[in-house]
């Protein structure tokens, strides 16, 4: 019986591997750098990271229904564009309030136009999202032919804040955790998994497949509304492109999370935990003093290696049986 | 509303039309937008033109090929990391060869070589790690990029032997350029590879169902291996190919031809679920891509709109060619 | 509330096959039906249109008296219809709770799930077959990691447990033992007096004359009659099935020649659930493997192809081997026929000529001679007499028995010493099953040693001068000449044997 529960939980937190994963790159981390957990340089960190994160958790949620989203990246710099035009010098709270909303519709918007695609024409999710990043290029080229634009200093200010000497940003990841483990526990969720692990049995079992599909398009659309406005925050300004290599980024730390690619399998914590690995890795290629042009061929070996990990267990596990 | 429906239909009222496959499909509609052309802009037909567009889909055919394989193999088999190879391809024969006529065979050698090694270990990291190969690929793609850095060390020095621009890129025989022609043998090459060899149909074997293959004597990971080895050579070729039209070398090289190398495949009437394709639908699907391209290159549009019809034209040929299978039948 | 459920002149086309052409079932509360067919029938089509999981082409369906319609199972199960099929409906990577409950979820406040509810409940659900399951099969358990028997059970269970008013069982005993049919039979009787109206779907006849009230038999996507269980006879059914012909007598092989070169010999094998086995087998020879499902026997012969890891010696044509892949098993002479054609033995898209050769294509040279490629396959086929449009037409236009035919086929091309054959008539309609045998003796008397495993017992008493029946991994007994009976062949795969050796 106590076999049956360990197997369950492993099961339940795929992260577990990568959290550990992280622990270890941090120490590192910390050995080659001793300021990292200084205040300061956290909140830095953090505060560049959000967006990615929040890209990650939404590409998450797709990955678990059994799709993913080539085009976040460039759905986030449309929004980008669209809020840097929204949100000028002059703006109020409640115009950047709306703003953002209006950032985060429109994601939502864009995210449908992916979901309908995938999920009610049946088209194949990398290609489909890859043709729809094209749109979303074209239309954040459309809004800002030029780089620009400017926010008001108390929202860079605002976003930069560390209250009770804790980053903002980790307040932002606490509530996305306590949300994702209400969600856990709702019948939505079990319909998301469901669908990710065997959309065949899941219909049959009469999980509404299509719109729970649907919906997991609409979701990463929000959050790349959400990384838009942290984005915007963040840098203040913005250029066509700002957001197009994140999509990558945001796959690779979702499987570094231990989310299973193929769906039915992980949570948003994953995601999590994959953006912070990534960085920590840069940080410590930088600290160790890595050659600069040496630099991005031993991040890509160790992220390599990172991937191989679960493979080479199950490799190890296989040769043993015979 | 999708291609087979669409073709049944067309068979119905024209029965000799029954060898209409999705190649061929392709291949109308790529002559269909080439006299659109001559519509929006006037003097858009004539024969410099059409060589020009077949030139340059020539490359993306090339590097197209091995993409080919990798997704008739099915395993939800993709190749990321065409586009680092093609670059690294042609930043070694650049660097190695230095504009030296004699040393291109020695620049071709490393190309090939490079694209074998590369496409090896992602063989490797998927048939045997079980790492799915869109993340292998992805991450190879770094690893790739990264060691042209250590090799270039940020200076891309070096030179494109005159005589590869003269035989690839500039008019050969019949005013065609040479990489038509090799474009051509490639395609005779890969038909036979595809349809005339064990390998081939032991690919086409493994794409359609593991499980049956296996059990009959199909090795799967070697099968799996070689393809992936044989995408890493092909876009190693293609790296040292587009040298001779691409007089110089930087890092994002190669990256403008890796998702249409997938777009190509898709066009061309190749399933993404694998088991089931050809080369010659990759063709017509590199020239449908490239007409695409040019066309909106003619109507002089912005940028902006260009990306916005190129996204609504892929969507609109998936939806033609690429749905996959109801839930309910 | 009592409910009468009428489907009439149901049609159902998959592209250019008609699976259904004239369908037509009744079933009321409180009576069993069974729905029985040779395959290619149509049942299984006729069911998944009474529960939303097709759509037909043409028909309809009357409950109590008003036509309806389920453009999803989900519209079929609020009407209180469900269904039991063989796996269909679960979802792996989930718990055996999760899976029962799935869309059906207890919810607090109408939102957030009750594990513990959920918990209780499914255990109640699991009391129903207490005894007949392992201590694996708890409301936590993966899915994924339970054998077919529980999986099964934990299909039925789902079915019951949103308290339909009609539910049918499509082939559902296939992966059940004989405790858990028993038990499956005795809860059909108490869910039948409790009002509940059922349809058995079975290949099984003694099956029919347990439980049901009425039968009625489809043959070829028609429903050609339907009569009261209590006034048929097993023969009758039988003779509905299939045209009038009458059942095929397998007709035993003749006595194996003792003199025969040894081809293979097994020592100990070890295998997953095979726990040990050890035989021999002569050129010529027809030993039969038996017993229920799942106690090895499909272990045994994949790893005697070199499909599976295995400990133990083989010795095969008196050399020692170890296969570690198929194609070191097909380089000895070795041939393998696995039972699931559609998954394991064809590729349903490519064409019958690709099927034929797929293991032999090295001896066309680097560049194929298609010439004589298409020459061997078209002499394979006329061998096989088998019915097709033309060697380039995609496996999948085939029917069952001509599917089975290539299966055997691109094996017979190569001339095996050593023929190794798991369920293989499973599904193949009454006449292929003739034909098939027919095949069978053909090879043994040219020589072909044959390892046949087969869940029919009819078939192995037929077919087989000698057969070795295992239960729970083991060979339990070795029956021969007098010996060979039903009754010995049933006792064993129990775990008993009736008399001594």
């Amino acid at each position: 019986m106590n076999s049956v529960r360990l197997q369950h939980f492993l099961t339940r937190n795929t992260y577990l591997f990568s959290l550990l994963l992280l622990a270890i790159l941090l120490s590192v981390n910390y050995s080659l750098q001793d300021n990292l957990f200084e205040l300061r340089v956290l909140n830095n960190s953090m505060r560049t990271l959000l967006p990615l994160i929040l890209l990650a958790v939404g590409q998450s949620v797709v990955v678990i229904g059994g799709g993913i989203d080539l085009s976040v990246g460039t759905m986030v710099s449309m929004l980008v564009a669209m809020l840097v035009k929204l949100i000028t010098v002059e703006s109020s709270a409640t115009d950047i309030a709306l703003a953002v909303l209006a950032a985060c519709g429109a994601g939502m918007a864009a995210g449908s136009l992916n979901g309908l695609a995938v999920s009610y024409l049946r088209l194949q999710p990398i290609v489909t999202t890859y043709a729809t990043s094209f749109i979303f290029s074209g239309i954040a080229l459309l809004l800002l032919p030029r780089p620009g634009g400017q926010i008001p200093t108390e929202l860079r200010r605002f976003y930069a804040q560390t209250p009770y000497g804790v980053p903002l940003s980790f307040y932002v990841i606490g509530v996305l955790l306590l949300l994702w483990t209400l969600i856990r526990s709702t019948r939505y969720a079990q319909y998301l998994f469901a669908t990710g692990s065997n959309s065949q049995a899941a219909y049959t079992s009469g999980v509404p497949v299509r719109a729970v599909r649907f919906s997991t398009y609409v979701w990463a659309g929000f959050f790349a509304g959400l990384a838009a406005t942290a984005l915007t925050f963040s840098t203040g300004s913005g250029q066509a492109n700002i957001g197009d290599n994140m999509t990558l980024d945001s796959i690779v730390a979702v499987v570094l999370g231990g989310t299973r690619l193929s769906g039915g399998k992980g949570g948003i914590a994953g995601a999590i935990i994959g953006v912070m690995i990534l960085r920590v890795i840069r940080n410590v290629i930088f600290f160790a003093d890595v050659p600069t042009w040496s630099q991005t061929l031993v991040n890509a070996l160790i992220i390599i290696a990172a991937l191989a990990g679960p493979g080479l267990f199950g490799l190890v596990r296989r040769m043993v049986k015979k | 509303m999708n291609l087979s429906s669409v073709s049944a239909g067309i068979q119905r009222s024209f029965p000799f039309v029954r060898h209409l496959t999705p190649p061929l499909i392709a291949l109308l509609l790529a002559v269909l937008l080439f006299f659109a052309g001559g519509l929006v802009k006037p003097n858009f037909v004539n024969i410099n033109q059409a060589t020009n567009i077949v030139r340059l889909a020539a490359f993306l055919g090339i590097i197209a090929a091995g993409q080919t394989l990798v997704i008739i193999s099915g395993g939800e088999g993709i190749d990321l990391s065409v586009g680092a190879v093609v670059t690294l391809a042609a930043m070694l024969t650049f660097r190695y060869t230095n504009g030296n006529n004699s040393l291109i065979a020695w620049g071709f050698v490393l190309s090939c070589g490079a694209g074998l090694a590369v496409g090896f270990v992602n063989g490797l990291g998927i048939a045997l790690l079980r790492i799915p190969p869109l993340v292998m690929t992805l991450g190879m793609t770094g690893v790739v990029q990264g060691t042209i850095l250590v090799v270039t060390q940020g200076e891309m020095i070096g030179a494109a032997p005159p005589l590869m621009a003269k035989w690839i890129a500039r008019p050969l025989v019949f005013g065609l350029p040479g990489v038509i022609f090799i474009w051509l043998a490639l395609g005779v090459l890969m038909w036979l590879l595809l349809n005339r060899t064990t390998y081939g149909k032991h690919l086409f074997a493994i794409g359609t169902n593991r499980t049956a293959a296996r059990l009959s004597g199909v090795r799967v990971q070697q099968v799996v291996v070689i393809t992936y080895m044989l995408s890493g050579l092909l876009a190693g070729f293609g790296g040292f190919i587009l040298l001779g039209f691409s007089q110089t070398v930087f890092l994002q090289l190669g990256n403008n031809y890796l998702f249409p190398s997938i777009a190509a495949v898709v066009v061309g009437g190749t399933l993404l679920t694998g088991g089931m394709g050809s080369y010659w639908g990759t063709m017509s699907g590199a020239l449908v891509l490239t007409l695409i391209d040019s066309l909106l290159r003619a109507m002089e549009l912005e940028q902006a709109y260009q990306l916005i019809i190129v996204g609504i034209i892929l969507l609109a040929l998936i939806t033609v060619y690429g749905r996959q299978r109801s839930l309910r039948q | 509330m009592t409910l009468t459920l009428l489907a009439q002149g149901i049609v159902k086309r998959y592209g250019g096959v008609v699976a259904v052409k004239d369908g037509c079932l009744e079933v009321q509360s409180g009576v069993v039906v069974t729905l029985v067919g040779a395959n290619g029938s149509g049942k299984s089509t006729l069911s998944k249109v009474i529960t939303g999981v097709v759509a037909p082409n043409e028909g309809q369906l009357l409950l109590n008296g008003v036509p309806v319609q389920f453009p999803t199972p989900q519209a079929a199960k609020k009407r209180g219809i469900a269904a039991v099929y063989q796996e269909l409906s679960l979802i792996p990577d989930m718990t055996v709770a999760e899976n029962i409950w799935l869309t059906n979820e207890p919810r607090l406040v109408g939102i957030s799930l009750r594990r513990g509810e959920m918990r209780r409940k499914t255990q109640e659900l699991l009391d129903l077959f207490a005894g007949t399951t392992s201590n694996n099969l708890t409301p936590d358990t993966l899915v994924n990691t339970l054998p077919p028997d529980e999986r099964q059970i934990v299909e039925i269970l789902k079915a019951i447990s949103s308290q339909p008013r009609l539910v049918i069982f499509d082939e559902a005993t296939a992966s059940l033992d004989r405790s858990q049919v028993d038990r499956l039979f005795e809860l059909i009787r108490q869910w039948k007096r409790e009002g509940m109206a059922i349809v058995l779907i079975t290949h099984r006849m003694d099956e029919i004359f347990r439980v049901a009230d009425r039968v009625t038999v489809m043959r070829n996507g028609q429903t050609v009659g339907t009569v009261n269980a209590a006034d048929t006879t097993a023969r009758e059914i039988v003779q509905m099935m299939i045209e009038g012909a009458a059942a095929p007598d397998a007709g035993r092989m003749p006595q194996s020649d003792t003199t025969a070169p040894v081809r293979l010999e097994v020592r100990g094998l070890r295998c997953g659930r095979l726990q040990r086995a050890d035989l021999t087998l002569r050129d010529g020879e027809l030993l039969g493997l038996g017993g229920l499902q799942g106690q090895g026997q499909t272990e045994l012969l994949l790893a005697l192809f070199g499909a599976l890891p295995y400990a133990g010696t083989v010795i095969l044509g008196g050399k020692p081997v170890r296969f570690r892949h198929p194609r070191d098993a097909m380089k000895h002479g070795v041939a393998f026929v696995p039972g699931d054609r559609a998954t394991e033995g064809l590729l349903l898209s490519r064409s019958i000529l690709e099927n034929f050769l797929l293991p032999s294509w090295q001896r066309y040279g680097i560049i194929h001679d298609v010439e004589a490629a298409r020459q061997d396959a078209t002499t394979a086929a006329r061998d096989l007499s088998l019915v097709y449009s033309s060697l380039d037409a995609p496996a999948s236009s085939l029917s069952g028995g001509n599917a089975q035919k290539v299966v055997i086929g691109k094996w017979l091309l190569r001339r095996p010493k050593l023929l190794l054959l798991n369920d293989p008539t499973k599904g193949v309609d009454v006449g292929a099953k003739a034909e098939f045998y027919a095949l069978l003796r053909q090879l043994t008397t040219q020589g072909t040693a044959v390892l046949f495993y087969s869940s029919d017992d009819d078939e192995l008493l037929g077919l087989c001068n000698r057969v070795l029946v295992l239960q729970d991994g083991l060979v339990r007994d070795e029956l021969s000449g007098e010996r060979l009976t039903r009754q010995n062949l049933v006792a064993a795969s129990m775990g008993t044997t009736h008399e001594q050796r």
